[in-house]
């Protein structure tokens, strides 16, 4: 035995995958990672986990990390040294940049990576090249969600904690799988139920979660507006709205009256029988305390804001805003959705949701960023998918940092065929995926084990991320490359010498967060913005008494039923969904890496009616193909009465799975794309 | 010479330790002289993490850093057991020194029997425990039941059946029943629990039945075994320990506190047991609950029972991979394979992410087959029922008769002398 066999450390740090925030002990031996072990300090999750979090750390040491920068040449990737590596990147940004102007550049961040990697990520881009042109993956899961909720309650985040529904009387769940997507939240609500709080689920798809119901409410896919305001009809009809929650706190309800007025009898779009509606409407008004929680069943389409704010439309009509028990809460997806947003990874705002559009907001950060009194610019920079859109044309460079874009965005092929168009591609990540092969230069991060820093969950919780064990080859850590390209251009205001002082100094410009000091988060309980001050507690229930917007109201607003971009036909007479499921995340670069994981769901499938597959003659777990309009995935095919029919239920989280076949089309307000609709049809496959 | 069965007052000579030690520092002091005379190579002990309620697993191979680990938490709801098994190579070829609560000492042996620790290379010193709080739930009493904040709290302990807490500007002590009837206190294993005094180890170290002028300042050793009695007679051959034979008093008095937690224990299975109805009634209920499962496999990975590299749980033909509801056959499987050897550590109740109580339902039936079989877990080196079964033998068995009742030589008690 060596003396690294009677080593044994726990570092306690924050799982890497969903929204949750779960605290969980890596183990190692030496610099390397052995398992991992229960938390049971952390008030989040006691130390249970998920079958993704129990796992983590087997994804972290496995074959095939990136261990030095590599550098497209004739075709052909070519390892080389950082120096090369960043100079030429530094020379080809800048060359472009001086070519097209700020709107020549595209930069993309994930919401897996920590905070401080996400605030150096946007300084560099805002600093470097003065642009507003970053984004983070938030697009597309809860853009809309920020959208949303800012413009109902004046703040785009949850209102309360996960813990709080049980303190409540009544949970609905709209749009959340969160047993499978945000599992230690499903638990919650399994002690919720255990307590004796009622929960209806509101979904298509009697999904695990919908299991766990006291009541299920099936619905036609993508039709909230409508059955939220059919419940709002009876509400008011019957008099059980908060009359005078209404007048002391809210503007708009006259505004809404009359839209809900005309959804009398909505059945014939939303599918479900108007007694339901009825008794739901009545169930959820005389609640005393009653919370939604949501998640991107409701984001994920072109009405995505207007069903975030039809759940902000049904809290504001009945008071369940602003204490204990209530709230309108979005399960954020990524486990730093919430912070990648919080940095300014943001084309339209700096850290803190500070408007780039406002003057006091550049000028305050020109100065903190030694930077040109009135360089940074105050237009409203391009999101996401279409920063993917303008490849090409206008943009000529982009950087994904810890993003595969060609597997998560919706329709691969125009992803593929659109990133072919760009003189010149960055992918810092920790693995190759799919995407790399697109890049010209690819570049070694490391990930949640090796590096300090913060996730901010999706409670407005910000958790601490430690460090366990060194990253492989020369990686290095994220923050740390951003700070290299940013000094290689002379650029002040980078010389940070760890994760603190990146933190440090995104606090200095961030008014919100400028009282969650490392100190204050040492321990699991940790602090929820805001926290404006090093004395402040931090605040775990938005809107007490007086709503975040400037005048301090909540707004309710009258919005019509708009039908998904596309809806199945003849051609295509399928409806399909997609999902999460418990054994992935995401595009599984990590998760598919354990073998557990893997074992339980190797392959891409979908979920058909008994009666639909009966019609077309297909069998339990054949494979067979699924096409829409813009491409076609092989799934096998799972057979079940937990849809109704003609919907169909495909996970997202395989290679040429279910983002061959969705649309793109966009949410207006927010910019998502219509990732949970699209018509489909299906063929048996036939043999060779 | 001590030898095993002796029942002593031991306290430290050591000034370091006396500075640290609580109740007479006899364990901080076995554990100084094991390193020092390389009896062990290293001591996994348990040390404080962020705070009181962190309960962190240690490795000590220097002595001095022995000041860390002493004192006890109640909030430490580890099983040390697997994590030598997991972390430390089942002690295969390193010799390790562990402090132990019962259920630590039952998983011990259990893994052993199982091959995946070297008992031989363990030396246990046990010590009493009447309980662990779960560190979240001991919090929130704190808060709701003692209106103290839970930061400013310094010390706990349980004593005379009372959980008793010293925080800044004073102390507060409230009994533990009454914490239990609000739905606080001890993890619903550890009431049930009858593994008080832990007999199986080397040494069985506590305060229970120090009287007299020892009072508070001396450690009841009770010896175990061999092992147990060298390492007491070296370390009080270094001078680091002295000794003097228990007070026959006291003894009483140990003897009175022990039963006393057994009737507890009696209780408060009763009480869960009961609930848990019988027959069909019982199926249902467990159906009911596990349904929830969703597949973490992590009531598996801290089991001291389960160590099987390919899991039958996830062997495709038994449990179909990949499903939410979890099939009912994974938990059936998990029942038939441990519950005649469970020994109610209540890990895979405190980890499982949906609520489900399995250390309840696992240690429900394990009481129903001890009654059955007579074996009793964790206490010995007797291997269980099944494990008299020779795999081969078996299938030879099935295929010359025809017949297809597995094991039914095993599970017939009167046959089971043959074996």
């Amino acid at each position: 035995m060596s003396d690294e066999d009677l080593q044994l450390k726990y570092t306690p740090t924050t799982c890497p995958y969903c929204g949750v925030g779960c605290g969980l002990n890596l183990v190692s031996r030496g610099n390397t990672l052995v398992g991992v072990e229960p938390y049971k300090r952390s008030p989040i999750n006691e130390g249970k986990l998920c079958p993704k979090g129990a796992t983590c750390w087997e994804t972290v040491q496995k074959p095939g990390r990136l261990t030095r920068p590599l550098i497209k040449k004739n075709g052909k990737f070519e390892e080389a040294t950082w120096d090369e590596a960043l100079d030429l990147i530094v020379s080809k940004f800048t060359e472009i940049s001086k070519k097209g102007g700020p709107r020549a550049l595209g930069f993309q961040t994930s919401c897996r990576t920590v905070n401080e990697d996400c605030y150096a990520f946007q300084k560099w881009a805002r600093c470097g090249f003065l642009t507003n042109n970053v984004d983070n993956c938030a697009r597309i899961c809860h853009g809309p969600s920020v959208a949303g909720l800012s413009l109902s309650f004046g703040s785009g985040a949850a209102t309360n904690p996960f813990e709080d529904v049980l303190n409540s009387d009544l949970i609905v769940m709209w749009g959340s799988n969160a047993v499978e997507a945000h599992p230690l939240v499903g638990r919650r609500v399994m002690q919720a139920k255990k307590k004796g709080i009622p929960v209806i689920v509101v979904d298509p798809r009697r999904s695990p979660t919908a299991r766990l119901a006291d009541k299920w409410i099936q619905f036609n896919p993508s039709t909230h507006i409508a059955l939220a305001n059919n419940m709002m009809y009876y509400i008011i009809k019957e008099g059980l709205e908060d009359k005078e929650y209404i007048r002391e706190r809210t503007k708009g309800f006259d505004d809404l009256k009359k839209v809900v007025e005309k959804y009398a009898d909505a059945t014939n779009i939303h599918g479900v029988p108007q007694e339901t509606v009825q008794e739901f409407a009545r169930q959820y008004a005389n609640a005393k305390n009653a919370v939604i929680i949501y998640c991107l069943g409701i984001t994920e389409l072109t009405t995505g804001t207007d069903n975030v704010r039809s759940m902000g439309n049904l809290a504001l009509l009945t008071g369940n805003v602003g204490r204990p028990g209530v709230g309108v809460n979005p399960l954020r997806g990524q486990n730093n959705v919430q912070g990648a947003c919080d940095m300014g990874a943001y084309p339209n705002v700096f850290s803190g949701y500070q408007a780039v559009a406002v003057s006091e907001n550049r000028a305050k950060m020109e100065k903190l960023w030694f930077l040109k009194e009135g360089s940074l610019p105050d237009w409203y920079g391009v999101t996401l998918t279409e920063q993917i859109n303008q490849a090409g044309d206008p943009i000529k460079a982009m950087y994904f940092l810890g993003l595969n874009p060609t597997v998560s965005y919706p329709d691969s092929n125009h992803v593929r065929a659109q990133l072919q168009k760009l003189d010149f591609c960055v992918m810092q990540d920790i693995y190759w995926n799919e995407s790399c092969e697109f890049a010209d230069v690819v570049l070694p991060g490391t990930c949640f084990a090796e590096k300090d820093g913060t996730f901010t969950s999706g409670e407005r919780r910000v958790n601490r991320v430690r460090k366990a064990v060194d990253g492989p080859g020369e990686s290095k850590y994220d923050w740390e490359i951003i700070a290299l390209l940013a000094k290689k251009m002379g650029l002040k205001g980078f010389d940070w010498k760890s994760a603190k002082d990146v933190w440090d100094d995104m606090r200095a410009c961030t008014p919100g967060l400028f009282g969650v000091t490392y100190e204050k988060i040492e321990k699991p309980e940790a602090i929820h913005w805001p926290c404006p001050t090093i004395e402040h507690p931090g605040t775990p229930i938005l809107h007490i008494g007086k709503f975040s917007a400037a005048d301090g109201k909540g707004t309710m607003f009258g919005l019509e039923y708009r039908p998904p971009a596309e809806v199945a036909d003849a051609e295509y007479p399928f409806t399909l969904m997609t999902g999460r499921i418990i054994f992935h995340y995401h595009t599984r670069t990590q998760t598919d890496r354990s073998q557990t994981l893997h074992n339980d769901v190797p392959e891409n499938y979908v979920q058909m009616n008994t009666q639909d597959a009966k019609e077309l003659g297909i069998k339990p777990y054949e494979k067979i193909k699924v096409i829409s309009r813009r491409g076609e995935s092989i799934a096998i095919a799972r057979v079940t009465d937990d849809l109704a029919p003609k919907v169909m239920y495909m996970p997202m989280h395989f290679y040429k799975g279910a983002n061959q076949l969705t649309n793109t089309a966009l949410d207006p307000l927010s910019k998502m794309p219509e990732l949970k609709h699209c018509a489909v049809k299906v063929e048996k496959i036939t043999e060779a | 010479m001590t030898k095993k069965g002796d029942m002593l007052y031991a306290w430290t000579n050591d000034a370091e330790i006396q500075k640290k030690a609580e109740l007479g520092g006899a364990v901080t002091t076995l554990w100084k002289y094991a390193l020092e005379s390389m009896t062990v190579d290293a001591v996994l002990a348990v040390t404080k993490g962020v705070d009181l309620y962190d309960a962190v697993p240690v490795i000590i191979t220097d002595p001095k850093d022995l000041a860390k680990t002493a004192g006890s938490l109640h909030c430490g709801t580890l099983l040390m057991a697997k994590l030598v098994k997991k972390f430390l190579d089942g002690a295969h070829d390193k010799k390790i020194g562990v402090t132990v609560k019962g259920c630590d000492a039952m998983a011990f042996y259990e893994l052993a029997k199982r091959k995946q620790i070297s008992l031989d290379n363990i030396v246990m010193i046990g010590v009493n425990c009447g309980g662990s709080v779960s560190p979240v739930t001991a919090r929130k009493m704190i808060k709701e039941k003692y209106e103290v904040d839970p930061e400013k709290v310094h010390k706990e302990e349980i004593d005379k059946g009372q959980f008793i807490i010293e925080y800044e500007g004073g102390h507060k002590g409230i009994s533990v029943d009454e914490l239990e009837e609000a739905g606080f206190g001890r993890r619903s294993n550890c009431r049930r629990c009858k593994m008080k005094i832990p007999r199986q180890a080397d040494l069985a170290c506590g305060n229970w039945g120090v009287i007299g002028p020892r009072a508070g300042k001396a450690t009841f050793v009770e010896v175990c075994s061999e092992k147990g009695a060298a390492l007491v007679d070296g370390a009080v051959r270094m001078g680091m320990m002295a000794t003097e034979p228990a007070n026959a008093k006291g003894l009483e008095i140990r003897g009175k506190v022990e039963s006393a937690m057994f009737k507890l224990g009696d209780k408060w299975r009763r009480h869960d047991f009961e609930a848990l109805g019988e027959g069909k009634e019982r199926l249902k209920k467990i159906m009911s609950e596990t349904a929830r499962c969703i597949k973490c496999y992590q009531c598996i990975d801290v089991c001291p029972i389960c160590y099987c590299v390919d899991c039958t749980t996830k062997n495709p033909a038994y449990v179909a991979p990949g499903h939410l509801p979890v099939p009912f056959m994974f938990h059936l499987i998990r029942y038939a394979h441990i519950a005649d050897s469970c020994v109610n550590c209540g890990q895979c109740e405190e980890v499982c992410a949906a609520e489900i109580p399995n250390a309840l339902f696992m240690h429900a039936q394990q009481v129903e087959l001890e009654k059955m079989f007579g074996h009793v877990p964790g206490v010995n080196m007797e291997l269980p029922l099944m494990a008299y079964v020779e795999e081969k033998e078996e299938r030879l068995r099935l295929h010359n008769t025809g017949s297809d009742m597995i094991y039914e030589n095993v599970f017939n008690p009167f046959n089971r002398k043959e074996h």
